[in-house]
């Protein structure tokens, strides 16, 4: 047994867990699969009776969309999720008394999960196929664009951790979450590039940490971040994951020591 | 039977007064979602102005037609989507020891439902028809009103239909979540933009395209260019309301008599 054990566990009981929602993975498919046809039919329509922007053709439009499409699969899973469960029912009191470092096992937990719903990426690609043509670029673009994935997901995480922990102080938090899931599901790039936003707010959207979730990715995958610029892209993700991490941890202690209970 | 109905809300407006922060919340929840769907087309269509020759003020009011017969069907009879899940529980079998229609008692039982959406749409498609330049006459007021409550039972038909649908399938789940994907999303565009196929299902299969797409072409003196039918098709929207709730009411009733139970 390895200090890492306990951890697999974690994941390999999410995974159970998630996979016996089969029919839940499916609908995801199938609602996926639609919403590629709904914006391959927005994106042709705008393309043809408008101004194609600069160097985003349409192939490259539909590609971008696509992606995010493909990528909000695993980052649309909400692995801390289970913070607020076990604070609702006081399970967290017993996960502080094991000899494991909580985080690290609930973030096993997310992989787990995450793990069940990328199983639904590859037949999600291959429906979507059927309705798209996605650029596919050369294997350093994809290399990278994998590498800034896994910064993103990271981000992703903490973001959501950060979230969740906000339910050590208030436990009604689902609606307060689901307003930062939409603010930032457009301010991350997943429904639209940033570079649409106009004027300061345009530039203000890519500093933000939301950015580092969809855009850097695939605006990499897309080409339109160049080679050059790879480093300090990724750079600017490991910044915002560090940041993210750093407040997880700061707010993980100060919630740690607040656990009350509330009876039932 | 009206008298039990007045005293439902009168006890959701109580229940309201009383969790004040949950309905802020929940409100907020309300214009975020409603609000990042229209800053999301708003900042598409600052770059391709044109959506198969709708501009953005009349996207707008086409948006705002749907928001509000869609949140005064949300205000009424959003019950009705949980039925699938009273059947699995078990829970629906009480509906049938009480003095009062089924669907009635589904209708009320009490669930915290505010008509917070609803006014936020009656305010939204106000200032969407004045924007759109819209010659708000007391007449096309009144025919406003009445589209938007025609669609409100396009809205409530078709979700009536997928919850009797349970009483034989203990699963609707996918289906649900594809015919609100249908409804969500695909609205929210002029339906010109897609393929034959769907033009035909959201016309005349599942007519979503009466909740908006047709009354709004009458109501901005468009062409629909998806069938070329004559702008007036926009003012049956009540009757085709009227027609699917009628009709979903009918094919409830023979759910109940078909219904035994889940043996939960």
């Amino acid at each position: 047994m390895t200090p890492f054990t306990p951890y697999i566990e974690y994941a390999r009981k999410a995974f159970a867990r998630e996979a016996t929602y089969r029919i839940e993975l499916i609908a995801e498919i199938g609602s996926l699969v639609l919403r590629v046809y709904l914006l391959r039919s927005l994106w042709t329509a705008l393309y043809t009776h408008n101004v194609a922007p600069m160097g985003l053709p349409l192939h490259s439009m539909i590609t971008y969309t696509t992606v995010a499409l493909l990528m909000s699969l695993v980052l649309e899973v909400d692995g801390t999720r289970v913070i607020r469960e076990k604070l609702r029912e006081g399970g967290i009191a017993v996960d502080l008394m094991k000899p494991i470092v909580v985080p690290f096992a609930y973030f096993s937990d997310g992989i787990g999960q995450t793990l069940v719903h990328a199983a639904a990426i590859l037949p999600s690609l291959l429906f979507a196929l059927l309705l798209v043509h996605i650029d596919v670029p050369s294997l350093p673009v994809i290399a990278i664009f994998f590498c800034s994935f896994a910064l993103g997901y990271g981000v992703n995480f903490f973001v959501n951790f950060l979230m969740n922990g906000v339910a050590f102080w208030t436990l009604e938090t689902f609606g307060l979450q689901l307003i930062v899931r939409w603010i930032s599901d457009l301010l991350s790039g997943q429904i639209l590039p940033l570079s649409f936003f106009p004027g300061w707010f345009g530039r203000a959207v890519f500093a933000l940490p939301f950015a580092a979730i969809y855009s850097t990715p695939l605006l990499i995958y897309v080409g339109i971040i160049p080679p050059a610029k790879w480093g300090a892209a990724l750079a600017v993700q490991a910044a915002w994951l560090a940041a993210t991490t750093g407040a997880s941890y700061l707010l993980w202690r100060a919630a740690s020591r607040r656990v009350v209970v509330q009876g039932g | 039977m009206l008298a039990a109905y007045l005293q439902y809300w009168k006890i959701n407006l109580l229940t309201m007064a009383e969790y004040r922060a949950d309905f802020f919340m929940w409100f907020g929840f309300t214009v975020v979602y409603h609000g990042s769907a229209l800053a999301a087309l708003a900042v598409t269509m600052l770059r391709f102005p044109s959506m198969n020759g709708w501009s953005l003020r009349e996207m707008f009011f086409l948006y705002a037609l749907w928001m509000t017969a869609h949140e005064l069907h949300n205000a009424l009879f959003f019950n009705v989507v949980s039925v699938p899940e009273y059947i699995r529980e078990g829970r629906f079998d009480r509906f049938f020891v009480r003095p009062f229609d089924t669907l009635f008692q589904v209708l009320t039982v009490p669930s915290r439902t505010f008509p917070d959406g609803l006014i936020l749409g009656i305010v939204t498609l106000s200032i969407a028809t004045n924007v759109a330049g819209i010659h708000a006459t007391a007449l096309t007021i009144l025919t406003i009103a009445a589209v938007v409550c025609g669609g409100a039972g396009i809205d409530l038909g078709i979700s009536l239909f997928v919850a009797a649908l349970s009483f034989w399938l203990i699963r609707v789940d996918t289906l649900r979540w594809i015919v609100m994907s249908l409804e969500q999303d695909f609205t929210r565009y002029p339906i010109s933009i897609y393929t034959r196929g769907v033009r035909i299902v959201l016309a005349y299969v599942l007519p979503f395209a009466f909740m908006n797409y047709f009354p709004a072409s009458y109501f901005l003196g468009k062409h629909d260019t998806a069938f070329g039918l004559s702008p007036e098709v926009g003012l049956l929207t009540p009757l085709i309301g009227l027609l699917w709730t009628a009709l979903s009411y009918a094919f409830w009733n023979v759910g109940l008599r078909h219904y035994q139970g889940t043996g939960s």
